[in-house]
């Protein structure tokens, strides 16, 4: 059974213009110990998909529709209380912005093990203590540092505290939303390493969210692409980047520098994202889209399964399979 | 690049040290060394790279030449003119000439200045053109950009922008003076991969056009690749690898290249890139050395050579300078040097 079942979500914030669909009929399911990668521009919503999963919306922000299922729980049916045992203990995140997700005034080691203590009060400090000094050495943080302010820790080493403190209760899934947008380029390759490895160690699930395809495909089995709102192609890694079916995912592809191969043109995606207050019928990237026919505005998209690990939401593919 | 090309800029081992605060009463704490004798010679009509971490003085020099901040040594010289004293009428010819494009959009528009006001201030200040054959600039450079049709930009703030859109106001405004060099700091570092190639193609339009030079400074060696003819990779404020772009990421020669390119992410980029491995584990312990500032991290480097001495920068061939002790030509780096 998959650990995270999400059907149909809907998810949007109240607006003065209107209700704003951030998140529109997303579902997908994440199985024990594998890891799934959302990647899109921004503004597409995967950031609102991840708090909404954490139930970590901003006041104005409501879940509309569909499910979510965790560990055989409805997350939507919990309250706010239940919510907090599952939020830390059974499901952790790593933030945006690693600089600011410590406390400035207190030390590491307190912050970690408070995670700790407050999830499981019994445990008692000696033992916590020690733990946040195993969890240390499992991000490969310094037990020497342990007991310095945040201040005095650079980027990846607060980014490291943080996946300490993601790790500190065993979660059996963690969130991880741009988790090194703000490191060097050989900070960010370490951490991933050692995300990768605690993955495998430990069997937990990763979400992970960014606009860097290079960096998702680099950590996840599967990979949504999200468009508008609304997830558009969705696979196995490979399957994605070797044959991508979506226009918008290949030309996500084709904006990209590399390093290898030929020094092709890059091809920017002409225009901008529709307005999620009046979305428009039909296909989303309808506007930008070099294969578009007028058909596109007028069917209704449904998914199109190319493998049964690679499905796409587009209407042409769909004719072009002739299906 | 040709040798016949002229040089338009020069930083002539160039220092920059930044003072830190030390505690309560009395002593400095250490000087950091933001550029530690850089010199770079940039072509006229090139597209030259600065590419480095965050803290290696790429942001420095970009900074240094606009004149934002002056060198501790050395001196930086267009067209052959020295420029680091420059005053008055002088240093506002200057910044005509030379203009500089921010990192970050939404911090580097004023909020408070339509699009229109924002791009026609330079003209203003340098009081080019009457009223009509300004908003004739303006128009033109907007469009350039790809703010089209300008009518519809022109009256809106930055707030009602984009990012995207606000990165092209803050291009529109360095070019519309029509500069002859372009400082432009990791533009695209806060925006999309779609909106990053728009930008990019902007610049090698303007460079196509307008003949402008471009500094270009970033930490995405394949935005580098992209963009530039040539690039100098640089760490703690010392130039480290200099050459032509597609040779210098095709054939690292500096360990710390190497280990640029070992960073980055594997899946997308695993086709034919090489594993150099040239990071040590855990950084070296030394105690006050004066040598290569790669050492501490350098899986090739040597005691006591290395930990002694700064490698000069020294020519592989015509165009590919490396600040290498072991660096060959034409040879890979050795591997697995013990300390």
């Amino acid at each position: 059974m998959a650990l995270l079942e999400v059907e149909d979500l809907t998810i949007g914030y109240q607006s003065q213009r209107g209700f704003l669909k951030a998140v529109e009929g997303v579902s997908f399911s994440l199985d024990k110990g594998r890891s799934l990668g959302f990647v899109g521009e921004s503004g597409c919503g995967k950031t609102t998909l991840g708090m909404a999963l954490m139930r970590l919306l901003p006041p104005n922000g409501r879940i509309r529709e569909g499910r979510i299922l965790f560990d055989g729980q409805d997350l939507l049916e919990k309250t706010d209380e239940e919510m907090r045992q599952v939020r830390w203990q059974k499901m952790a995140m790593i933030f945006q912005t690693a600089m600011n997700a410590l406390n400035p005034v207190h030390r590491v080691n307190d912050q970690i093990a408070e995670a700790i203590l407050t999830h499981n009060p019994s445990l008692g400090k000696q033992v916590a203590y020690k733990q946040v000094e195993g969890l240390s050495r499992l991000v490969g943080l310094s037990k020497h540092r342990l007991r310095d302010y945040p201040h005095q820790y650079s980027g990846g080493m607060k980014q490291r505290a943080i996946i300490a403190m993601a790790l500190a209760c065993q979660p059996k899934l963690i969130i991880a939303d741009e988790p090194t947008t703000a490191l060097d380029v050989i900070v960010q390759d370490q951490i991933l390493e050692e995300i990768k490895n605690i993955q495998k160690e430990f069997d937990i699930s990763i979400i992970f969210i960014s606009h860097d395809i290079s960096i998702v495909a680099d950590v996840s089995h599967d990979i949504g692409i999200m468009y508008a709102g609304q997830l558009v192609e969705y696979g196995a890694r490979e399957e994605v980047f070797e044959s991508p079916m979506h226009p918008y995912t290949k030309a996500l592809l084709s904006s990209y520098p590399t390093l290898t191969g030929e020094k092709a043109q890059l091809m920017p995606i002409p225009g901008e994202a529709p307005d999620l207050i009046h979305p428009p019928s039909g296909c989303r990237f309808f506007d930008r889209c070099a294969g578009a026919r007028a058909s596109c505005r007028t069917n209704p998209l449904v998914w199109l399964e190319i493998t049964p690990t690679h499905k796409v939401f587009c209407y042409q593919c769909g004719r072009q399979c002739g299906r | 690049m040709g040798n016949g090309k002229q040089t338009i800029l020069e930083l002539d081992r160039i220092v920059k040290r930044y003072r830190t605060k030390g505690f309560f009463f009395g002593a400095h704490g250490q000087d950091v060394i933001a550029l530690n004798e850089v010199f770079i010679k940039i072509l006229r009509g090139e597209i030259f790279g600065l590419v480095g971490e965050s803290g290696s003085g790429k942001t420095t020099a970009g900074r240094l030449i606009v004149r934002l901040e002056q060198p501790d040594q050395g001196k930086i010289y267009l067209d052959g003119r020295d420029i680091t004293g420059l005053k008055g009428k002088a240093s506002k010819d200057y910044s005509r000439r030379v203009q500089m494009i921010f990192q970050d959009p939404y911090q580097s528009l004023n909020p408070l200045l339509s699009v229109f006001d924002t791009i026609s201030e330079p003209l203003i200040i340098h009081k080019i053109g009457n009223a009509e054959a300004r908003e004739d600039s303006v128009w033109q450079a907007m469009k350039s950009v790809g703010l089209s049709p300008p009518h519809d930009f022109a009256h809106r703030y930055p707030h009602q922008l984009s990012g995207g859109q606000r990165q092209r106001v803050a291009i529109a405004h360095a070019m519309v003076l029509k500069p002859e060099f372009v400082v432009a700091d990791e533009p695209t570092s806060m925006l999309d991969a779609s909106m990053s190639a728009q930008i990019f193609n902007i610049l090698l339009e303007m460079r196509r056009r307008l003949k402008v030079t471009f500094l270009f400074i970033t930490h995405s060696l394949a935005a580098a690749r992209y963009l530039c003819d040539r690039i100098a990779v640089m760490y703690k404020g010392n130039l480290m690898e200099i050459g032509p772009a597609e040779e210098v990421l095709r054939n690292p020669k500096h360990p710390y290249t190497q280990a640029l390119m070992d960073a980055l992410p594997k899946f997308v980029h695993s086709g034919g890139v090489k594993r150099y491995e040239t990071l040590l584990q855990a950084e070296r312990e030394v105690s006050g050395y004066v040598g290569c500032p790669f050492f501490v991290r350098c899986k090739v480097a040597r005691a006591p050579k290395c930990s002694r001495e700064k490698p000069p920068l020294k020519k592989l061939d015509d165009s590919h300078s490396v600040a290498c002790f072991y660096a060959e030509p034409g040879i890979k780096t050795r591997s697995g040097g013990k300390a």
